[in-house]
């Protein structure tokens, strides 16, 4: 390789990375937002169609594991597909829209202050280190960002970015996520910690002075503002006390099944309290 | 180079859907392996250091579409990752079986390590613990970058067959 051969190899590598890394800095300060989203928005019908099949392709996979069993329930069952398959196609249609509609009806009587929209999950972020999901509703549904996200089970995470036609959701899970939370029984408050990939949520800054429970449930606080109070996040598992600390910490279960999230709600007449004044005194 | 951008652009957008939107149903260990990389790669062992520089920028632009990290800074730890490892691969002995395999696992690890420093820096991680959960993607990468390159491989053979001396 000639040396003009070398520097152009070197001075592309050079444009590329000062381009990444320009690309990052505006997109990071917020000034590539609009630009983005249109580049974004044709994808959303492309994740929504792939994203269904992919989901019924997985359940294919997920059959019986058991081949005697699996043979017996063929033959059963070929005996009472003809006559069921057309009545069973209407009814699994019908009961798709009724488990979306319980769903929702159960969380509206639960809280009925809060408005939601519903929501399907069409894509999983690309990136190994950050818990995100992808929704096919935008700010043309009425989304904005900030809006807390949850599911018939409880809290999913919080509108990080929105688009005209799809938003990005920070999940609970993340490692930069950080709810302030507290205990059903004993009252306790603290925050609320995603652990990443595979990492436990755990909920720290909890005072030595309340006994924790195994199996007490977690609910949002309310405190600083970004959620509403007292959405289910999950159940406390393990607690790790130890006096030599000034602080205890608590493993949470979450309440919702993030592997296999389908539907989301997203609670749209929630104000988010500003807290962005208190930042510079 | 310049007719190459071409096919890197809709292949790797197509990639990035798939990785989005299909893989994580398949899993393994909540991971999935990192399809434009591995691409990249593989185009730049069969292509050449510049290919897969740019194949890596474009598949990390187009992943970067889907994520909420900001724009750019997969594309920079893809485009470093595989730059670095096929400048390191021309010292080594060509068409080993075992190459494809180890640079795969040594381009995801250099990809993890400046990717999630980036997040930090743009606090995006709250902490760098996260990486412990990360290093099975670099063996689920090492095993998947097989079918990707002998595919890769046979496609370049059909579209640009050796020519033969006598």
């Amino acid at each position: 390789m000639s040396e003009a051969q070398k520097r152009i190899r070197w001075g592309t590598f050079a444009v590329l990375a000062g381009v990444a890394l320009l690309l990052t800095y505006l997109d990071s300060t917020g000034n590539l937002g609009g630009a983005l989203a249109v580049v974004r928005n044709p994808f959303t019908a492309v994740l929504s169609f792939t994203s269904t099949r992919s989901e019924s392709a997985a359940g294919l996979l997920e059959g019986p594991r058991d081949l005697q069993t699996a043979r017996t329930e063929i033959a059963e069952l070929q005996a009472r597909v003809a006559e069921l398959e057309r009545e069973n196609e209407e009814l699994r249609e019908i009961e798709g829209e009724w488990r979306i509609l319980q769903d929702l009806f159960n969380r509206a009587r639960q809280s009925p202050e809060f408005t939601r929209q519903i929501a399907s999950v069409i894509g999983h972020d690309t990136s190994p280190s950050i818990r995100s999901i992808i929704i096919d509703k935008g700010t043309a549904d009425g989304i904005r960002v900030g809006m807390p996200v949850e599911s018939s089970r409880g809290l999913v995470g919080i509108i990080y970015r929105a688009a005209p036609n799809f938003s990005q959701v920070t999940l609970i899970t993340d490692n930069a996520s950080a709810i302030p939370a507290r205990l059903g029984n004993s009252r306790a408050t603290g925050i609320l910690s995603g652990g990443g990939l595979g990492g436990p949520l755990t909920m720290d800054w909890v005072d030595l002075k309340y006994n924790l429970e195994i199996g007490e449930v977690v609910l949002t606080s309310g405190l600083g503002g970004s959620f509403p109070q007292d959405i289910v996040v999950g159940r406390v598992i393990e607690v790790n006390r130890s006096e030599a600390n000034l602080f205890q910490q608590a493993v949470v279960q979450p309440a919702t099944d993030f592997e296999n999230l389908e539907i989301v709600f997203v609670i749209t007449n929630f104000q988010p309290v500003n807290t962005a004044i208190f930042d510079n005194p | 180079m310049k007719s190459s951008i071409y096919i890197a652009i809709p292949v790797m957008l197509a990639l990035s859907v798939l990785q989005t939107a299909v893989l994580p149903y398949f899993s393994f260990l909540n991971l999935s392996p990192q399809l434009p990389l591995l691409v990249a790669l593989a185009w730049g062992l069969l292509r050449g250091l510049d290919e897969g520089m740019l194949w890596a920028f474009v598949g990390g632009l187009c992943m970067d579409l889907f994520s909420i990290s900001p724009i750019g800074l997969t594309a920079l730890a893809y485009m470093v990752a595989v730059t670095a490892v096929l400048w390191l691969q021309q010292a080594f002995p060509p068409g080993h079986i075992i190459m494809p395999i180890l640079l795969a696992a040594l381009t995801t690890a250099i990809y993890l390590i400046i990717n999630l420093l980036f997040l930090r820096l743009f606090s995006f991680l709250s902490n760098l613990q996260v990486i412990t959960t990360l290093w099975p993607l670099i063996l689920l990468n090492a095993i998947a970058i097989l079918p990707i390159y002998w595919l890769l491989y046979g496609l370049d053979r059909i579209f640009r067959p050796r020519r033969l001396e006598l």
